[in-house]
């Protein structure tokens, strides 16, 4: 991380799917220690935005760089870096906790001996560790999202993406999510979250963008958005979205 | 295509960074290890991989051929009631004397045959034996049903006896004339077979394994290859898979040595199953006039691992690429069914088109190659060269499916296919 002040910057990133203009020139910065939201309705275009920075699809046109490196030059030592929860992760239902984060970690090349101290640690600020050697499948929806979240940060990686991470969890497993990504702030990550939920931006996030029909319609600190136009956060997501649509 | 195959196996020569190829390995055999776990951990697969080709080819194979045989010799051994219309008492004391036929009488005898209370008629003309005593020809008629088995081999067993009755008749009128019976056979026959036990043993594995190794390539590996391509986009961990270190070539490659060691996995199972059958579960189900002793050379088993080896990679590649390529296991499963009948169905035809086997292309066209070479190996009549082609033409077409199944992974649109 060290040298690289921005660990993420999008520069007009566009992507086209055929005839459907998904992303149209969505740039934006995050910082070591802080949570960055993309805030949007389903559509906006966040998990393509996501996506491209994950670099899992390639940008129409724009750059993005991520820990220096950029997305479409240097993917590969862009993977290396980040840990990405992806919207609606699925898990594999055969193998234990265990076994899931441990593929995960020998993906990174993560050492052996640091690789089982690393899982003992996560799954311990995770509660897994009672169920550490138990088949996913028999896990609930909360369980498995923690297991994704610790397979997605086996290797400690500096730079974190979460899209939708308490999409479709009950109330107390997304309170569990919340607090631990609230931690990654602390252990100075540059967290980048996608989310439709207000009240969970405003709890977690430091400075958000409101993207709509794949554009960004406001980006800025929580206060300076809320103070400039005199709204709360969900009146101003509900006012650029009903704009977006009129 | 073919260019695209020799640029990245040069690609691949070239690599001279020693820690990015020991960092590929790495990631081959994680994502190896991690889908291998994953098969021994579903039952579904070990049944199709183990259990069916373990126990019940076996049960398949040596239970048709036995209830086969048992009613060959159901048939030969009863007695079948066959209904005489008509005066020959010599023929008639001939069946008792024989017991080729039970003669019985009917008054309706088609109704008798229509009822299955006979099983063939015999239709007597007037003044038979007054024929045949007159040194005249006298026309028998023989009724049965060609649909029942039973009646059929019931007719048979008529002709037989009227032969027997012919045959007494023709040398009762030549001892009449003083003539031998010898004289009017100038030539007798001795025929010997001279294949080896062998060769015969060649024969019948030639018959059966080269179908049921294809069959058990393309099974074995098949809910495998559904399951870690076209499984992972339906449960969603493909994304999490993509956006790791590993090149989308190591992920497809640790992919394919899964789906191969499953396929092999059911190849190995079916070939020792079905060798410890035909040797230890033939003699003892069948009653065969000859016993065949039916073993395999150790090294021609390597050899035929090694082309079914080859074979296995072609299917495997083909399978998975497909499966990428698939939304959801649902779809990659209606694609690959086709493909069971394209790899299987020419195992079946090969030993029909022994013809072909003189020609090279034979040798080089895909899936034919590989059944012409268990072939040749299983009826020992190997020739170097044909096996060269067919190894190296197999080898070829596996690197160009998983040229392919490389290609499909690194694309947005499959992997992005709803």
């Amino acid at each position: 991380m060290a040298g690289h002040e921005i660990p993420v910057e999008a520069e007009n990133l566009e992507k086209r799917f055929r005839r459907y203009h998904a992303v149209r020139g969505v740039s934006f910065r995050c910082y070591a220690g802080e949570v960055f939201g993309l805030l949007g309705p389903n559509g906006a275009g966040k998990t393509t935005t996501i996506r491209m920075l994950t670099t899992i699809l390639r940008p129409t046109a724009g750059t993005a760089r991520v820990a220096g490196h950029d997305v479409v030059k240097d993917p590969a030592a862009v993977r290396r870096v980040i840990g990405v929860l992806p919207e609606n992760a699925g898990i594999y239902g055969r193998l234990t906790a265990r076994d899931v984060i441990r593929y995960a970690g020998r993906l990174y090349g993560v050492p052996s001996d640091l690789l089982r101290s690393r899982i003992a640690s996560l799954a311990d600020t995770l509660e897994l560790t009672p169920h550490l050697d138990r088949v996913t499948d028999t896990f609930s929806k909360g369980m498995k999202q923690k297991v994704n979240i610790a397979r997605a940060l086996v290797h400690d990686p500096p730079v974190v993406f979460l899209d939708e991470p308490t999409s479709g969890l009950d109330v107390i497993s997304a309170r569990s999510v919340r607090d631990f990504i609230a931690r990654f702030k602390q252990e100075g990550r540059c967290v980048i979250m996608s989310t439709h939920v207000m009240e969970e931006a405003e709890r977690l996030c430091d400075r958000v963008a409101i993207i709509t029909g794949g554009r960004v319609r406001a980006e800025g600190r929580l206060n300076d958005l809320v103070a400039r136009t005199g709204l709360g956060l969900e009146e101003i997501f509900v006012q650029l979205v009903e704009q977006t649509v009129a | 295509m073919i260019g695209a195959a020799f640029s990245w196996l040069r690609s691949r020569g070239r690599t001279g960074n020693r820690e990015a190829a020991q960092e590929t390995r790495r990631w081959i055999y994680a994502v190896y290890a991690k889908e291998t776990l994953e098969v021994i951990r579903d039952r579904r697969t070990l049944l199709i991989m183990v259990v069916l080709p373990a126990v019940v080819m076996p049960m398949v194979i040596l239970g048709i051929s036995y209830l086969a045989q048992r009613q060959q010799h159901q048939i030969q051994t009863v007695i079948p009631r066959v209904v005489v219309v008509g005066q020959a008492p010599a023929l008639i004391h001939l069946a008792y004397k024989t017991r080729l036929i039970s003669p019985v009488r009917a008054k309706d005898p088609a109704a008798a045959l229509r009822q299955h209370q006979a099983l063939a008629v015999v239709e007597i003309p007037k003044n038979f034996e007054a024929i045949v005593a007159r040194n005249g020809q006298a026309h028998v008629g023989i009724l049965f049903d060609a649909t029942d088995s039973e009646s059929t081999a019931a007719r048979a067993k008529v002709v037989e006896l009227l032969s027997r009755y012919s045959r007494e008749v023709v040398a009762a009128r030549l001892a009449a004339r003083h003539i031998n019976p010898r004289d009017l056979l100038p030539v007798v026959l001795d025929q010997r077979n001279v294949a080896t036990q062998r060769q015969q043993s060649g024969q019948l594995l030639a018959s059966l394994l080269p179908f049921l190794l294809a069959m058990w390539a393309v099974v074995g590996g098949m809910s495998v290859a559904v399951d870690l391509a076209a499984g992972e986009k339906e449960r969603g961990t493909l994304e999490s898979l993509l956006i790791a270190p590993p090149s989308r070539e190591a992920i497809v490659l640790g992919k394919f040595l899964s789906v191969v060691t499953a396929s092999m996995g059911g190849v190995v199972v079916v070939l020792i199953a079905m060798m410890v059958s035909l040797r230890w579960g033939y003699p003892y189900m069948l009653h065969t006039t000859q016993k065949i002793n039916v073993s395999l050379p150790f090294g021609t088993a390597v050899v035929i691992l090694g082309v079914a080896l080859l074979f296995s990679a072609l299917v495997s590649a083909i399978q998975l690429a497909i499966s990428i390529y698939a939304r959801s296991p649902r779809e990659a499963q209606q694609y690959i069914t086709p493909l069971y009948f394209v790899t299987v169905l020419p195992g079946l035809a090969v030993q029909f088109v022994s013809d072909w086997a003189r020609s090279p292309w034979a040798y080089v066209t895909p899936v034919l190659n590989a059944f012409f070479a268990f072939q040749e190996l299983l009826l020992g009549t190997v020739n170097w060269g044909h096996l060269l082609l067919a190894t190296v033409s197999c080898a070829f077409y596996a690197a160009l499916a998983l040229e392919v199944a490389i290609g499909m992974m690194s694309r947005e649109s499959v992997i992005f296919r709803v």
